[in-house]
């Protein structure tokens, strides 16, 4: 090793998962000398977003390596395409021309195998897909401690639900509801009353018109208060994204998060990180700089079993799937970026997230979507999520162009992720054990638990305060500036500080 | 602390912000001082236009400024400048108007300017216009300047109307709390769609589709006002025909009063009144003496006694010569009547929807009794379908909206007056009596349809809740002999019009002051009590 690197760190940030780039962030914005580390050779361990060369050797990986199946398990990969494009295949209708040379408009391009490898760079899929709030923790963060600037957004253009057997637009807006045919006359002025007065309530109001809602659930709540079931569907599926046993006062907090967040940026309470969620933790990453230290910090796939006190709470595992599909679940006049929230199917299922991203969002090439399911592990993955998929994608394979009503499934992944997202202690006090991905749509555990271990490990100072922005850094070895051009002056010597 | 970036503190960033703005100052004044001097000496030259240029690019509501560059260019359109030479300049002008609308994109006077470029120029650029005015409507859908400046806009361009229509229903569906989108809408509808056949001012489909969409707005947030402005608007576009009231034919005058105001060209052409099958010529004198009015007084030489036959022909909008003959009453005055019926007349289809609609706030207001903006448009709806039949429902509704809505007491107030005079007017007229006296137990505020009553000789408004400012209107008790106004709330005299009257009773307007009582009496021809 090279004698001019330093050996002696503050802190060492092992992993370069959410929680644990925004600790590393948050103590080099301080002054603290940060070293970060990542034992594999990209950011966002289970964070992270993988392009589609990059995916497959994720999945060779972690099939080979009994060690890794310990995070992610039953993964099952599925093409539902031809490995060559149709170009030598003797199809029934014939003529079909090499895909990438189509030059008839109207026909649908017919997607092979050889095509994703093909354009493989022009994959983001993520392992972790999440949202921000519009007015969320994150994005707040991102923007008081200037973060934002790495980074880029799309709005979610519209909130879908499932109701009555088809795909729903939730009105969760004044302007959705207002616009909406979908919903009575009546059933508006009640609907636009529960969502008002839950984002009016104040503390005391809260507490007075809660009070005797503590052991009960929000759907009774809502049937209390006369919403028809068509509004507490939306309300509580949809809006809170909750289930039926979704406590009273947690369905409240989720849905005042949702509707405090309307009106910011776009239609929709929602942002979604361009080129994929595994894009956030390499902002934080790029702000520390990268053996003796005073803190550990590291994210617990990386953590040896004895630094970890007990085993971390019984947990519900993730289930999860990507699909690869060649239009959009329902149809739009501009390229959609969706949030379903599929409502459980039973009384006690849970409800499964459904996110689906364009080639907009660079996670995919043109003529293609890229579609997320989330849920709480019952089964596995694939029982967990496959009816649901049958439900909105046509799984057949077969001809690409033929018109139908649900998109085409070309690709599928599914698989289990272990939920190492509760809180854990560590045996030492200077060991800080960095979460993993939860199941949640937001990234809101992830900020809060990085902002604990930060304080434990910097107690007093400040959580990312706001970075300068170029023009406002002084710097001390060049004061002195050449005379602007043509112009006399006698400013001193703080005048403007040379743009990079 | 090493490794810390070295920020300004915000004291530096204040000085420094200070420092700049006093620079700005320097500029400004000399740059002024500069152009009031070229203005004194004539020098309205291209040089000026650039330093105007420069001031207002940065204070874009300097008037005096664009003022500057109109003359300039209204000269230098007179000199020999080429064609080509000023296509440029005004291209420039609308550059530097656009630039100030983005400083201030409710600049009157910016706006004013590219208004001015494009009628004075040659081969103005319409449809960019138009663009610029859906950019400006992008980033601020409610400024009602570009509002403003696209029906300008349109008004010389001529896009489909289709076409501006759908626009206002794009802007409306983003965020319908817009009156400058409610209003544009309006004009659009009576223009696209009137009902051709039936003579209504919008066609049944749409005005039951516009009547719907309002409603949605109006349930999504009741309390934006602007949605039921726009529905109030929709309820009034009914077809309502001038009809005549009633006319009164005596020895000292003649009159007659008509449902809504006219002017004299309409009253000479379509009014004829005959005594013994003979037409009296004459000549006609609106009541209070403006171009429209409700009253009319007809000045004419033939005498007017004993059993005469008297009759009056009205040519009527439909086309038809509507005959009234008229009824002898007491010393010589004859009185005819024409049909009186205040009920709005919505075509079938609208009705439907309208009781629809009705239904939906019933059951609201069964949810939310205080509501409201429910209960008025409940209320109104009742008055819309069948005021008659509804009458007392209405009255009772506007009784709760006065407690709940106390703000708007006075309103709810005129409107009881209104309605309940309403339906004891169609009583009225069904005898030939000529008093009038109020029959209901609310207490009148205001004076409205009192051109009905014109014929009567004794009025009686005692024991109301009249103000002063009702007084000017008595005017129209043209034939009135006996006034009582006892037991309201008067505190003046002043506005008090000139009555041929015998009798008026004051009594009881404890606000009224005894000195100009006195003085009033005094100039008075009839007895007064008070």
């Amino acid at each position: 090793m090279d004698d001019d690197l330093p050996t002696d760190f503050q802190v060492i940030v092992v992993g370069t998962g959410m929680v644990e780039s925004i600790v590393a962030a948050a103590c080099s914005r301080i002054g603290k000398n940060v070293l970060h580390l990542d034992s594999s050779d990209h950011y966002g361990g289970l964070w992270a977003s993988y392009n589609f060369d990059g995916l497959q050797k994720f999945i060779k990986e972690v099939n080979s390596d009994p060690k890794r199946q310990l995070q992610v398990y039953n993964l099952a990969e599925k093409w539902y395409i031809e490995k060559e494009s149709a170009q030598d295949e003797k199809k029934e209708e014939g003529g079909e021309e090499k895909p990438e040379e189509a030059k008839a408009e109207p026909a649908k391009k017919v997607w092979s195998q050889a095509n994703f490898s093909a354009e493989y760079r022009k994959f983001n899929i993520d392992m972790t897909p999440k949202l921000l709030f519009s007015r969320g923790p994150l994005v707040e963060l991102l923007i008081s401690s200037n973060i934002a600037r790495y980074a880029e957004f799309r709005c979610v253009t519209r909130v879908l639900t499932w109701l009555n057997d088809r795909l729903m637009p939730v009105p969760c807006s004044r302007a959705d509801v207002f616009a909406t045919e979908a919903v009575g006359i009546v059933e508006k002025r009640q609907l636009m009353k529960m969502l008002t007065s839950i984002v009016g309530y104040n503390e005391e109001e809260m507490n007075n018109e809660f009070k005797d809602w503590n052991d009960k659930t929000f759907k009774e709540y809502l049937a209390h208060k006369g919403l028809t079931p068509n509004l507490i569907h939306y309300v509580l599926y949809a809006i809170a994204g909750g289930t039926n046993n979704m406590p009273c006062l947690e369905g409240v907090k989720e849905c005042k998060k949702f509707l405090m967040s309307l009106g910011r940026y776009g239609n929709t309470p929602f942002l979604w990180p361009m080129y994929g969620s595994g894009e956030l933790p390499q902002c934080f990453c790029s702000k520390s700089k990268t053996l003796n230290c005073d803190h550990l910090v590291i994210g617990i796939n990386e953590c040896p079993k004895d630094l970890i006190s007990p085993e971390p709470a019984e947990s519900s595992d993730i289930s999860k799937a990507v699909f690869i599909t060649n239009g959009s679940i329902m149809k739009s006049d501009k390229e959609p970026l969706t949030l379903l929230r599929f409502p459980p199917q039973s009384d006690d299922d849970h409800a499964v997230t459904v996110l689906e991203v364009g080639p907009a969002t660079g996670s995919c090439p043109k003529g293609l979507f890229v579609v997320y399911f989330i849920t709480n592990k019952v089964k596995d993955a694939e029982s967990d999520l496959m009816g649901i998929a049958e439900k909105i994608f046509d799984m057949s394979g077969g001809d690409q162009t033929a018109e139908s009503e649900k998109p085409k499934c070309l690709w599928s992944l599914f698989y289990n992720v272990k939920d190492t997202s509760a809180p854990v202690a560590s045996v030492a006090d200077c060991v800080h054990v960095c979460s993993g991905p939860d199941a949640g749509l937001d990234f809101d555990r992830a900020v809060e638990q990085a902002e604990q271990i930060f304080k434990k490990i910097c107690p007093g100072e400040e959580f990312l305060p706001r970075a300068p922005d170029p023009e406002e850094i002084v710097f001390e070895d060049d004061v002195t500036h050449g005379p602007e051009f043509q112009r006399e002056h006698d400013d001193e010597a703080d005048g403007d500080a040379p743009k990079e | 602390m090493h490794g810390r970036v070295k920020v300004r503190t915000t004291e530096e960033e204040r000085a420094r912000k200070e420092k700049e703005r006093q620079e700005k100052l320097k500029i400004y004044k000399h740059a002024m001082q500069q152009i009031f001097h070229k203005r004194k000496e004539g020098e309205l030259d291209k040089n000026l236009l650039e330093l105007t240029g420069k001031v207002l690019s940065s204070n874009p509501d300097i008037y005096t400024l664009w003022n500057i560059r109109r003359e300039i260019l209204i000269i230098l359109k007179k000199s020999d400048e080429s064609e080509e030479e000023l296509s440029q300049l005004y291209d420039a002008e609308l550059q530097l108007t656009e630039y100030c609308l983005k400083i201030n994109p409710k600049s009157y006077c910016a706006w004013h300017q590219r208004e001015w470029v494009l009628t004075t120029r040659a081969n103005p650029n319409w449809e960019k216009e138009l663009s610029l005015c859906n950019m400006y409507l992008k980033l601020d859908e409610r400024n009602f300047h570009t509002w403003d400046y696209r029906r300008f806009v349109v008004s010389q361009c001529k896009p489909p109307l289709k076409d501006e229509f759908d626009f206002t229903t794009d802007k409306l569906m983003d965020n319908f709390s817009n009156y400058s989108a409610w209003h544009y809408r309006s004009k659009m509808l009576v223009e696209l769609y009137p009902d051709v056949e039936g003579g209504r001012p919008i066609e049944d489909s749409h005005h039951k589709h516009e009547l719907k969409m309002v409603q949605s707005a109006a349930f999504t947030d009741p309390d934006d006002t602007s949605a039921w402005f726009y529905q109030r608007w929709l309820l009034g576009a009914v077809k309502t025909n001038i009809e005549v009231a009633v006319y009164t034919v005596s020895p000292l005058k003649t009159t007659v009063a008509f449902s809504k105001p006219v002017n004299e060209s309409y009253v000479a052409t379509k009014i004829r009144l005959f005594i013994n099958n003979e037409l009296v010529n004459g000549k006609w004198q609106s009541c209070s003496g403006n171009q429209y009015d409700v009253l009319w007084i007809f000045k004419h030489n033939t005498e007017v006694t004993d059993s005469l036959d008297v009759k009056m022909e009205y040519d009527n909008e439909n086309g038809d010569v509507q005959n009234i003959p008229s009824v002898k009453r007491n010393g010589n005055t004859y009185i005819g009547k024409g049909e009186i019926d205040f009920q709005r007349k919505y075509s079938k289809p609208v009705i439907e929807e309208l009781i629809n609609q009705l239904d939906s706030c019933r059951q609201l207001l069964a949810m939310e009794p205080d509501n409201k903006w429910t209960l008025l448009t409940t209320t109104v709806f009742l008055h819309c379908i069948d005021a008659k039949q509804y009458h007392k429902e209405r009255i009772d509704n506007l009784h709760t909206l006065k407690s709940i809505d106390n703000l708007r007491a006075g309103y709810y107030d005129d409107l009881i007056t209104k309605w309940s005079l309403e339906d004891q007017l169609i009583m009225d007229y069904k005898n030939d009596s000529l008093d009038f006296k109020i029959k209901f137990d609310d207490k009148i505020t205001s004076l409205p349809h009192l051109q009905y009553y014109s014929h009567c000789e004794n009025v009686d408004l005692s024991n109301q809740n009249l103000l002063s400012n009702v007084l000017a209107s008595l005017e129209l008790l043209q034939n009135c002999k006996k006034l009582s106004l006892a037991n309201n709330s008067l505190t003046t005299l002043q506005r008090f019009p000139n009555l041929n009257l015998e009798e008026l009773i004051l009594t009881g307007n404890k606000d009224l002051d005894q000195e100009e009582l006195e003085a009033f009496k005094k100039n008075c021809d009839y007895s007064i009590i008070f």
